[in-house]
């Protein structure tokens, strides 16, 4: 017999009305929104790794019978990273292959730059930036294969073997130079270890994937509900006509997986075809290329079934009752009771997280595991907070308002939870940031370019060359020899010189280039060079925290104003009623919002302190200190998060203000 | 008697629809008037035209008429105008006029889905007068007075899906009487119900009325039931076509 559950479904749909359609039609813009979310994420995260693995030819990777030698140095202009690949094909040995991004490996004298080093090389003056690299006929490019990023500035220098700049001296050795100074003979580029400034990306971009997957997960699972008071109604009539359970839970499962379905794929078609624009947003080194941000295929259509199904599981449970039951939620006889066990569970599970990060070190995956397992423990002890605070509150509670929120707090706890949850979590998100914006100690360097040497008779003819230069070049400064034993200067001890110059930026961008040929094989360098690696560290947690941090707010705004509004749907006769009988908008309103308030205070103040505790754990793992001004950021974040949803909730007002106006439009 | 509400030439148009065509009825003190008429013949509309939760295209709603013990604060109830209009006119009240009205001086029974599921019993009687701004612990206890009398003694602190239909409505009952009111609405009070249950309910909410000392106007289809009513209205096409009293122990 053919089945009559999806002509049935589709008929019901087709003759929902306006506000049928309505309310899937919001279904499908938050199933499409979490759809896109949650591709980006994911594309930041693969993408990330991707432009990672696209620097790790830089690298040199000691070959035992190597064929030519490769030497990585780091300059900055303009505080910008310039990574100088320099590569001497060793005579009688193999032709080495040409590096990522070049078609031949190049030839003495050769000189290759990415477009956008190309680019600011044209337009800052020569003595700023183009004189530190040779001067060739003319400049090759360097190709996409070669570069991270589009914004990447990149050169490949060709020399000779004996060129001081592949020399040993080019090998670089203090602690500064680390990731940033190498050199070794190499037969190939097959190295593995990314540049300094990609090999934390996505470290960083996963861990706020991480805090940010719930509260997506939550708001698809809140588009699931939407629509529900409707569906149950009809279909409680239906099973009053005969339907079976199964039929009932069948046509749910096919509306719902339709309209998340077509929601989802909106969503990832438009992230699909926003790529190119979503390339523009930079993120460590910078743009993206638009295929470094596709995720593929298989993540693609798991993504699309990831949200159809959480929302086609969140719309079947929401209908069990009727299922179960042809007079539905009338019935509700008995309230969900949370057990005890949750709190033993949390307790274990957060005795587990605490002992686990005592050591402090702590890698990316564990701490992800860790994350999952916390938010896994919260799922589980949310519900039974709100359930206590709810029979605490209802004991005690004197206003209506506030009895109505506190006995609908202990009737439905997770669905209270539920509401507050993603705010809740991103708490947790907004106490781990605000905090953990590291602060690194160390000596303030400003304006000091150092040049190494080879020995201290070196230094000196350097220092009298240095000022001589840098006069001729009209740079104010003074050039001075610390002794080998200060490490306090930018010299952290070797041999060499510093220039403290007078003016800004041009000037030191002017005297580290006029210095260059001073350094026999070394680069001049800035605190920009020393700090390189504590600056990375620092500056991919500020985006990856306020990124992460605005997306959970309006995440869990946006999920809060759902349920909000699918509560009123869920309750409109009650509601209706009751404003029939006399009681207050006002009064069903604040009703509403004291539901959200309360757990909210309660339990996104307990993920608040968690996120501090963590942001602790985080900082003494990186040897970091706890970032003073955090305390402020985080009350902010708390009073602008507690303010968005309570804004969101606020929102429903008018439509609770329209389904109970007038209850009995008829003519009866 | 005196009347306590009445309305007077009242019209109200859903679009090409008109379910009320001109009605006049009064109620008096005590008074119990059942509304009976086909689906469609704008027996719903009136009581809720009456209640004051439609407001009529034309015509007047009256309580109490140009009585001024009233009850309520001299500034709900309009003074006659200039015009000469009616003191105690409710229809042309603001809304937020109208809601307080119908919380203090009304009382309101359905046909199901009244009583706030997450609620006992005790408190959904009691939140009217919570609402009033009776403290909680005496709001209860006026609450709890009402369950004996109904027949409810012990199920104070069931919640609404743990008592039987019967048992809701003279939930709903207590709840509609608490207040003191000068009328109780009752909209098919005993449609959910079966015959049994149905008179029970019916014979409670008619006797526990008249002894509070307020007026009942009850919309039913039920003819059974109406005739617990001491008169019964018949509206057909929003008009009145008959009008039959009883005399009602």
């Amino acid at each position: 017999m053919r089945s009559s559950v999806l002509p049935l479904t589709w008929h019901l749909v087709r003759s929902s009305g306006r506000r049928g359609l309505q309310s899937r039609l919001l279904a499908a813009v938050v199933a499409a929104v979490s759809a896109f979310v949650l591709l980006m994420m994911i594309a930041v995260s693969l993408g990330s790794g991707e432009r990672a693995d696209r620097t790790a030819w830089r690298t040199p990777q000691a070959a035992k019978h190597g064929t030519a030698i490769e030497a990585l140095a780091t300059t900055f202009v303009r505080h910008e990273p310039v990574t100088v690949v320099s590569l001497a094909q060793l005579p009688g040995r193999k032709a080495t292959p040409a590096p990522p991004g070049l078609s031949t490996f190049p030839k003495r004298g050769e000189v290759y730059v990415s477009p956008a080093l190309a680019e600011l090389m044209r337009e800052l003056p020569a003595d700023q930036l183009a004189d530190r690299l040779p001067k060739p006929e003319s400049y090759g490019t360097i190709g996409a294969a070669g570069l991270a990023a589009p914004d990447e500035l990149v050169a490949v220098v060709g020399r000779a073997p004996s060129d001081p700049a592949v020399s040993k001296a080019a090998e670089g050795g203090n602690w500064y130079d680390k990731d940033r100074t190498a050199r070794a003979v190499v037969a190939g580029f097959s190295s593995t270890e990314p540049s300094l400034f990609t090999g934390l990306d996505q470290q960083m971009a996963v861990l706020g994937v991480a805090l940010l997957v719930m509260p997506v997960i939550v708001l698809a699972a809140a588009a699931g509900r939407l629509g529900a008071a409707r569906r149950e109604q009809r279909l409680a009539a239906l099973r009053l006509a005969g339907a079976t359970p199964r039929q009932i839970m069948a046509m749910t499962a096919a509306e719902a997986a339709a309209v998340g379905g077509a929601g989802a794929l909106t969503g990832a078609l438009a992230y699909a075809v926003l790529l190119p624009a979503l390339a523009e947003i930079p993120y460590g080194v910078g743009g993206w290329y638009t295929g470094q941000l596709w995720v593929g295929l298989p993540w693609f259509a798991a993504v699309v079934l990831a949200v159809t199904a959480l929302i086609t599981v969140s719309a079947v449970t929401m209908l069990r009752q009727v299922a179960t039951s042809p007079l539905g939620v009338a019935q509700q006889a008995n309230p969900r009771r949370t057990r005890m066990i949750r709190l033993v569970l949390f307790a274990a599970v957060l005795g587990y997280v605490l002992f686990t990060t005592q050591g402090g070190q702590l890698g990316a995956r564990q701490l992800v595991a860790l994350l999952a397992l916390f938010y896994g423990a919260f799922w589980l002890f949310g519900p039974w907070v709100v359930d206590r605070l709810g029979r605490i509150v209802g004991r005690y509670a004197r206003r209506p308002a506030t009895l109505l929120a506190a006995r609908r707090l202990s009737d439905d706890p997770s669905g209270a939870w539920r509401t507050v949850s993603g705010l809740v979590l991103a708490g947790f998100v907004a106490g781990f940031f605000s905090v953990s914006q590291l602060q690194f100690g160390g000596p303030e360097q400003q304006g000091q370019v150092a040049v190494l040497t080879a020995d201290s008779a070196a230094t000196r003819r350097a220092a009298a060359e240095a000022r001589t230069l840098l006069r001729e070049a009209g740079v104010t400064a003074t050039v001075t020899v610390p002794s080998e034993d200060d490490f306090g200067s930018s010299l952290g001890g070797s041999p060499g010189l510093i220039a403290r110059v007078s003016g800004g930026q041009a000037q030191i961008d002017t005297a580290m280039t006029v210095l260059t040929p001073l350094g026999a094989g070394r680069l001049p360098f800035t605190q920009d060079y020393t700090n390189a690696s504590d600056d990375v560290a620092l500056d991919r947690i500020g985006v990856v925290s306020t990124a992460t941090l605005v997306m959970s707010f309006l995440v869990a705004a946006v999920s809060a104003g759902l349920t909000a509004a699918a509560n009123v749907l869920d309750r409109r006769r009650v509601y209706g009623l009751l404003r029939l009988a006399g009681t207050p908008l006002k009064t069903l309103d604040r009703a509403r919002a004291r539901e959200t308030a309360l757990p909210l205070a309660v339990l996104a103040g307990g993920t608040t302190a968690m996120g501090v505790y963590g942001a602790f754990q985080f900082n003494k793992a990186a040897d970091s200190t706890m970032n003073a001004s955090g305390a402020l950021q985080l009350a902010v974040c708390v009073a602008v998060g507690t303010l968005a949803m309570l804004t969101a909730i606020g929102a429903s007002r008018p439509l609770l203000r329209k389904v109970t106006a007038e209850p009995t439009q008829t003519a009866d | 008697m005196s009347t306590v509400l009445a309305g007077h030439g009242l019209i109200k148009k859903y679009g090409a629809t008109t379910a009320l065509a001109g009605v006049d009825v009064e109620v008096g003190e005590r008074d119990s008037l059942a509304i009976m008429g086909p689906s469609g013949s704008g027996k719903s509309t009136l009581l809720h035209t009456l209640a004051g939760v439609i407001r009529p295209d034309e015509g007047q709603v009256l309580l109490r008429g140009e009585r001024s013990e009233m009850g309520v604060p001299p500034a709900e109830v309009p003074q006659p105008s200039a015009g000469g209009a009616p003191r105690g006119r409710i229809d042309n009240l603001g809304e937020n006029r109208l809601s307080a009205l119908r919380r203090k001086r009304f009382g309101f029974v359905f046909q199901f889905g009244q009583l706030l599921p997450e609620l006992p019993a005790e408190e959904n009687v009691a939140l009217p007068l919570m609402l009033e701004g009776t403290p909680r612990k005496q709001a209860v206890a006026r609450a709890r007075r009402w369950f004996a009398p109904l027949g409810l003694d012990g199920l104070e602190k069931r919640r609404p899906g743990q008592l039987s239909g019967g048992q809701a409505q003279r939930v709903a009952i207590a709840r509609a009487l608490v207040v003191e009111p000068d009328v109780v609405f009752a909209d098919e009070p005993t449609g959910a119900l079966d015959q049994h249950t149905s008179t029970e309910v019916i014979q409670l909410l008619t006797a526990v009325t008249r002894e509070s000392g307020a007026a009942l106007v009850m919309v039913t289809h039920d003819a059974d039931v109406a005739a617990h009513c001491g008169r019964i209205l018949h509206v057909r096409d929003g008009r009145i076509s008959s009008h039959s009293q009883y005399t009602v122990g």
